[in-house]
């Protein structure tokens, strides 16, 4: 067996984040068609997408209604503040890229007719209260996205 | 339609397996055709694989040929692997119940399995956050413990349940799944140890959740007309119903009642053409204790918020008003995903056949129902099964 070659090799110490552990969405106008979303979060105004033809709400903002299948949709503004419907914190078992954030606390959050599921920062889940009131809080990330989370108002 | 039977099955043991994926699917293999006469691979004309998500746990696609090639089976009308998340098993006995059930195939195959422990567990629970909307529910962090911890949260805002019922659901669901020597959990638990253990997502501790488990099961349809060329002990698929409603948070039809589940079980019920009192066994799906809980109500077996109350009474211990998870559940057997609806329906076969140990034997049980739901509960599946 004096014949056969061992060679070590090495594998990349480091490699970029890789899109699939990438939650936030991708959100300018070359990925994706609801960007203005994220435009008007820029400014402080979490929004989405209302059916003109048959008032459905719809979320996430769509293209086209699950309602009636219209495409005429317009842009409506959800308010700035919600009531926690429930909520829990995450204590084990988090995804990649959020393990450095444990605990944290997770909420269903009323606002603007909608129920939708967000972070809530800045609380304990021993301070949180069902139907406690809830403020917009809007996160940058380092490349410029941006996406919305909650937070105490008291 | 052709009445369709279920002539035997194999299972691997479940649990953290020092095996591969394929190594667990040859082992499932070969047990279930070692357990059925006059069978060799070859005679499979439809294979269906029910796999949740193969592509992150071992970065496998096109899985259903690579059962295929493992077992030496060559399917000549259907293959095709399922995913319907923690309801892929279901998915993949409900397709191939359409292949016998329609005369596409004659010999048809059931398969389930999912290699869950990842050398990083963190990598393993990440693929949980993609199951609901990855884009705006994955990005909170919403996988299955945090949005089961809610639905628990409200239960007991709205309906007064306990943590103390609900750790109950582990203590009997545990206590049977001491008795099935392929369940993950061999130890039985009692409510203190429910309460003491790690807290996951408030209100639900680590022993309120199924497990992270390996495992693979598979079972054999035909004809009803061919079933005795292959044992004396047949099960028979008698009906089904399947609904879903929405899948993000904000799409569900409610939180607290699993509208989906109850439109389900009225569909089972109509094309089985039986009643809910006709039910002796009741597989199911338990991936929280809170979900049991919830069930109980959806059947109708306690009034709606009473499903504390059910189980505080020993209401679904065998012997009690309707005996649930006998198996031992997910709780106790641990949820393989693509696998579990598989091993449910293996453990009635055995349980319709008093193959099982005596202490968790519903004795002459004619007709059982098995449920899976997935996603946020917005999915149900159920498959009524009979002896006769």
């Amino acid at each position: 067996m004096g014949n056969v070659k061992f060679e070590k090799i090495k594998r990349p110490e480091n490699i970029k984040l890789p899109y699939m552990l990438d939650f936030y969405p991708l959100e300018d106008e070359k990925n994706t068609r609801i960007s203005q979303f994220f435009k008007n979060l820029k400014e402080g105004r979490l929004t989405t997408t209302k059916c003109k033809e048959c008032s459905e709400l719809l979320w996430p903002p769509r293209v086209v209604c699950s309602g009636c299948l219209s495409n005429k949709l317009e842009w409506i503004d959800l308010g700035v503040e919600g009531e926690l419907y429930a909520f829990t914190e995450m204590r084990a078992g988090a995804p990649l890229g959020f393990v450095q954030d444990l605990p944290f606390c997770i909420g269903m959050v009323k606002i603007g007719g909608l129920l939708i599921s967000a972070r809530i920062d800045d609380a304990k889940y021993e301070d949180l209260k069902i139907g406690e009131k809830v403020k917009l809080k809007i996160m940058e990330i380092e490349d410029g996205r941006v996406f919305y989370r909650f937070q105490r108002i008291s | 339609m052709r009445k369709v039977a279920i002539v035997g099955g194999g299972a691997t043991t479940c649990g953290k397996r020092e095996a591969t994926w394929r190594e667990l699917v040859q082992e499932a293999g070969k047990a279930m055709f070692d357990n059925i006469e006059n069978i060799s691979p070859k005679d499979v004309e439809a294979l269906l694989v029910g796999a949740a998500q193969p592509e992150r746990f071992v970065f496998q696609v096109h899985v259903a040929p690579m059962v295929a090639e493992c077992l030496g089976v060559t399917p000549r009308k259907v293959i095709a692997t399922t995913e319907l998340m923690c309801a892929s098993g279901q998915a993949a006995i409900r397709y191939a119940w359409a292949c016998v059930a329609s005369g596409m195939a004659d010999v048809a195959v059931a398969f389930g399995v999912e290699k869950m422990f990842m050398p990083d567990m963190a990598e393993a629970q990440t693929n949980m956050t993609c199951v609901l909307d990855r884009e705006w529910d994955g990005v909170n962090a919403m996988s299955a413990p945090p949005f089961f911890a809610m639905t628990a949260q409200r239960h007991m805002h709205e309906f007064g349940t306990t943590k103390e019922q609900m750790a109950l659901v582990s203590v009997k669901n545990h206590h049977y799944s001491t008795m099935n020597p392929i369940a993950q959990f061999q130890k039985e638990v009692a409510v203190e140890k429910v309460l003491q253990s790690p807290m996951v997502s408030p209100p639900l501790n680590l022993f309120d959740c199924s497990g992270i488990t390996d495992g693979a099961a598979g079972v054999v349809l035909v004809p009803a007309e061919d079933a005795k060329k292959y044992t004396d002990n047949p099960m028979y698929i008698i009906g089904s119903g399947q609904a879903s409603i929405g899948n993000a948070v904000n799409n569900l039809a409610s939180i607290t009642e699993w509208v989906p589940l109850k439109m389900a079980i009225k569909e089972a019920w109509r094309t089985a053409k039986i009643s809910v009192s006709e039910i002796d066994i009741a597989e199911l799906h338990d991936c929280f204790t809170i979900s049991e809980i919830m069930e109980y109500e959806a059947f109708g077996w306690c009034e709606k918020g009473k499903g504390g109350k059910f189980i505080e009474d020993g209401e679904s211990y065998i012997g009690g008003k309707i005996a649930v998870n006998p198996r031992g559940g997910l709780l106790g057997c641990g949820h393989p995903l693509g696998a579990t609806a598989i091993l449910q329906s293996i453990d009635i076969l055995q349980q319709f056949r008093g193959d099982v140990p005596k202490g968790r034997h519903v004795k002459d049980a004619k007709t059982a129902v098995a449920h899976n739901l997935s996603g946020a509960a917005n999915v149900h599946s159920l498959i009524v099964y009979s002896r006769g």
